[in-house]
């Protein structure tokens, strides 16, 4: 008992040192490499004003309100019943996609941008002019470089540049 | 210079010493523990929990069903699928919906990649609560490739609201399975080296072996669930007991052990961790052709959104799940998630909200072991016996 | 200028300064804090510290976390005892980097020389965990009281051993003078004449400057930090250095008494007699990776399995590598 114990002890010191000298690491050095995803990704949301019927299903799906329909800033001359088009707030989206999912036309669409950051509050809050702009681009302090994560038998993942 | 006054509160005859664990500590998550030692030993522990209620119950029945189901998952981030599982297949008995097969296989599949890294995350908290951050980090490190596949599938790391009344949201993409083999080997070969550093390690086994025995009728008694109810010894697991999605095809064995220690408790984790493996391998084996979506939704999208459907393999929502109405009546579904048993109870009145919403969770149930099984121990097995229960206070306190 | 070198390299300036004194402790300080997070990473499959100088690996980390420390604003909570809380971390470190001055750099180059110079660097030793501990009783803190009681159980259990065996050593060379001792390993090194009482010692190097598996009196996820909890700034960083600082005195004590010291002595570095010095500190490296790698393998253990360890191994261990040294000596000595 007390020998099998001892073994032990020096086998589980022999696997730390074997990863001295192993070279897997799992790190991806985020703001240097950027993972490079794959479509699908549910990221921040581009919206076409030029195909949206203004049916309004994105902002009754929206399980955080983060969706709502908005009236256009300038009512056109003459229009009774102006459409209203949908505005996001990211401080309240959620990136479940239902938005995404439900909208008819094909209006609203995942982009793979999810690492934005803002200074304010109000920034966040896109009415439909800036929601049709598309998401703000991410700032790095470099250009980052592209990898794509591969699912990998030795280490796990591993980060291929683009 | 100021008088030196001790304001160290004690109890009234000056033996027991008050610890105040948490909420601001290291290691005790959102949660209060009150413990009162006498010397190193532990005389009695009181949780204080509540510190992260969110009224998931009560929000619920403002929101419309569909809109349910990212709130249901918000409470156990590191084992979202049996959540969210759970939910849908309660709603979808009340709405008298059946899911085609193929959605039932990417259902399972979801849910046992989901296992896993849920697994990981507790090995890994307990790991870095008795002190080996070796452990915390491996297991972190492992759940990537897992959340890495996952995300692939649904196209969020954590959050996937991938399971939706009918069916799944999309389909899996052509080279998952490849992906899924080479994850599931990395893994194996990894669990031996965890097994070297980590399981088979002396000072971990000194830590944990005898360290909260849960006696098999208490465990059955206080209405312990999940990993914590079989590593007594109960061979209890909802997959067996109420067989839902493709389980009932699948072959796994439900992992028990009789010691009830924090080492089983920790030991049927891993246990899971290889069986899910061998789920994982059989649900793509047998994973059968077909929708994803369920007829009686499909027939109600208008053309160009079949046809996207039928070329993407990704659901798009028809507009009645905007305002989805369920039927009046009342369902509950079960789900074993990754902690334990998840139980949804609805009640409908026919209207767009649940009426009453009530969501069981396994940290809910397992949350009396912190009393009765944290006496008469050392101030040091706290952590080891806390870490060892997998306890999500989020999810408890919903 | 040339007087001024002289002076320096004089033995009793020259030990306490330069090595294996104040220049070279902080250096190593600095240095094995930085080895321990890198060691612990690569273990980890991660890289530990690396933007600060990112082409070395991050290897100034531990000056930008000095100079954190340092710019700090270090809290003295209300209901401390301000004497004990402020000065009980300046004599600790303070009493911690004191031993290094009997330690000799090389043959016959010695700060102190004395016949007992290595009871008198076991006596400074022990000095320091009764400074810790009325550190945390002046830190009026629950979780520092535990710290320190815990410390004080420790102290119990690894101060005895760690006198047995390193007194089983100088059984084995007939003498309590370190240099005496190095000289007496000049062919056969005192780990391979008393295995026994190498191994317990390295344990107890582990023990007494709580590094993993006994890292107990400040075990994070249980007391926070133990006796440390109160401190911020650079109050912490001194208690935090002292461990380390009693870690390097230790490295170099087993490297002095059981790995032969500055033996073997290659030519060029046999004049001027200080440069022997660099065997010492080579060796005395290795035991503090050894010290530091452990972080990565093991998880604590529990107080009362420490001192049980203490009283049921250590000691009996400790008392039968003195009989083991007699018996080497019986058969012919060194």
């Amino acid at each position: 008992m007390a020998v099998e114990r001892v073994f032990d002890h020096l086998r589980a010191i022999a696997t730390g040192a074997k990863y001295l000298f192993l070279k897997p690491r799992l790190t991806l050095m985020y703001p240097d490499e950027v993972e490079d995803l794959p479509r699908g990704y549910r990221g921040m949301i581009t919206y076409n004003h030029e195909t949206c019927i203004s049916c309004s299903l994105c902002a009754m799906v929206c399980p955080a309100d983060a969706i709502k329909m908005y009236l256009p800033k300038e009512v056109p001359e003459g229009e009774k019943r102006p459409k209203r088009y949908p505005g996001i707030n990211y401080t309240r989206c959620i990136f479940c996609g239902f938005c995404v999912s439900i909208c008819p036309t094909f209006s609203l669409q995942h982009s793979t941008i999810h690492d934005v950051s803002f200074y304010t509050f109000e920034e966040q809050i896109f009415r439909p002019e800036e929601f049709a702009k598309g998401p703000p681009k991410p700032q790095y302090d470099k250009e980052p470089v592209k990898v794509r994560v591969i699912p990998d038998e030795e280490r796990g993942l591993r980060y291929e540049r683009v | 210079m100021s008088e030196f006054v001790e304001t160290i509160s004690r109890s009234e005859d000056g033996r027991f010493l008050e610890l105040l664990i948490g909420p601001q500590h290291p290691a005790s998550g959102h949660m209060r523990l009150v413990a009162e030692v006498d010397g190193d030993v532990v005389v009695s522990l009181r949780p204080n929990l509540g510190y992260v209620h969110r009224s998931v119950e009560k929000i619920a029945e403002v929101k419309k069903f569909l809109q349910i189901i990212p709130l249901v998952e918000r409470p156990s981030l590191a084992d979202t699928t049996a959540n969210n599982l759970a939910y849908v297949l309660a709603l979808e008995r009340l709405l008298g919906v059946e899911p085609p097969p193929r959605a039932q296989y990417l259902r399972t599949l979801l849910a046992e990649i989901n296992r896993i890294h849920s697994h990981f995350y507790g090995i890994g908290i307990h790991g870095v609560m008795i002190g080996s951050s070796t452990a915390f980090m491996w297991a972190f490190g492992d759940r990537e490739p897992l959340i890495h596949l996952a995300q692939e599938l649904t196209g969020a790391r954590i959050t996937y609201s991938y399971i939706i009344p009918g069916g799944v949201r999309r389909d899996m993409p052509p080279d998952f399975p490849d992906k899924v083999e080479k994850v599931l080997r990395y893994i194996e070969r990894r669990l031996e080296d965890y097994d070297k550093l980590y399981v088979r390690n002396p000072v971990v086994r000194a830590r944990l072996e005898g360290v909260g025995v849960l006696k098999k009728e208490d465990a059955i008694r206080l209405g312990i669930t999940g990993p914590n109810l079989r590593a007594s010894g109960v061979p209890y697991d909802v997959r067996k007991a109420d067989p839902y999605c493709a389980y009932p095809d699948i072959d796994f064995n439900v992992i028990t052990r009789e010691e009830g220690d924090a080492m089983a408790r920790f030991l049927v984790r891993v246990g899971e961790i290889r069986e899910s493996m061998k789920i994982i391998r059989q649900v793509l084996k047998k994973m059968p052709d077909g929708p994803i979506f369920a007829e009686k939704y499909y027939k109600m999208l208008p053309p160009n959104l079949k046809k996207y459907y039928e070329e993407t393999k990704e659901v798009k929502f028809p507009g009645i799940f905007a305002n989805l109405r369920a039927p009046a009546g009342e369902s509950v579904a079960r789900v074993e998630g990754g902690r334990g048993e998840v139980v949804i109870y609805i009640v409908s009145k026919g209207g767009m909200n649940p009426y009453r919403f009530r969501i069981v969770t396994p940290s809910f149930r397992n949350a009396v072991l912190f009393e009765h099984l944290v006496r008469n121990v050392r101030v040091a097995d706290i952590p080891a016996i806390y870490g060892s229960l997998d306890y999500f206070p989020p999810e408890a306190d919903r | 200028m040339m007087d001024l070198l002289d002076l320096i390299l004089q033995p009793w300036i020259f030990i306490p300064l330069i090595f294996p004194g104040l220049t070279t402790a902080f250096l190593v300080l600095l240095g094995i804090i930085w080895a321990e997070r890198k060691i612990a990473a690569k273990v980890q499959m991660r890289y530990g510290p690396l933007y600060v100088l990112k082409p070395l690996g991050g290897a100034i980390q531990m000056i930008a976390d000095l100079l954190r420390y340092l710019f700090a604003e270090p809290i003295i909570p209300k209901d401390v005892d301000k004497l004990t809380f402020i000065f009980a971390p300046l004599i600790l470190f303070g009493l911690s980097y004191l031993p290094t001055i009997v330690l000799p750099a090389g043959p016959g180059f010695t700060a102190i020389s004395s016949e007992m110079s290595l009871l008198i660097l076991l006596g400074l030793l022990t000095l320091s965990p009764v400074f810790t501990m009325i550190l945390a009783w002046g830190s009026n803190n629950k979780f520092s009281l535990i710290g320190g009681l815990r410390e004080g159980y420790l102290v119990t259990t690894y101060e005895i051993p760690l006198f047995l065996s390193a007194l089983s050593m100088a059984v084995l060379y007939g003498t309590l003078d370190i240099t005496a001792m190095v000289e007496a390993q000049k062919n056969v090194w005192g780990i391979f004449l008393n295995p026994l009482a190498a191994i317990v010692f390295l344990v107890l190097i582990l023990i007494s400057t709580s590094k993993f598996p006994f890292e107990i009196a400040e075990a994070e996820s249980e007391i926070v930090m133990g006796p440390f909890t109160e401190y911020s700034g650079i109050f912490y960083g001194l208690v935090m250095g002292a461990s380390y600082l009693k870690l390097y005195v230790l490295s170099l004590l087993y490297a002095l008494i059981f790995l032969g010291g500055w033996y073997p002595l290659p030519s060029f570095l046999q004049n001027p007699p200080f440069l022997a010095g660099i065997m010492v500190f080579v060796k005395g490296l290795v035991i503090m990776f050894i010290a530091i790698f452990m972080r990565a393998i093991y998880p604590r253990y529990r107080i009362d399995q420490a001192i049980q360890i203490g009283w049921h191994k250590l000691v009996p261990l400790a008392i039968l590598s003195i009989f083991l040294s007699l018996l080497v000596v019986y058969l012919g000595g060194v």
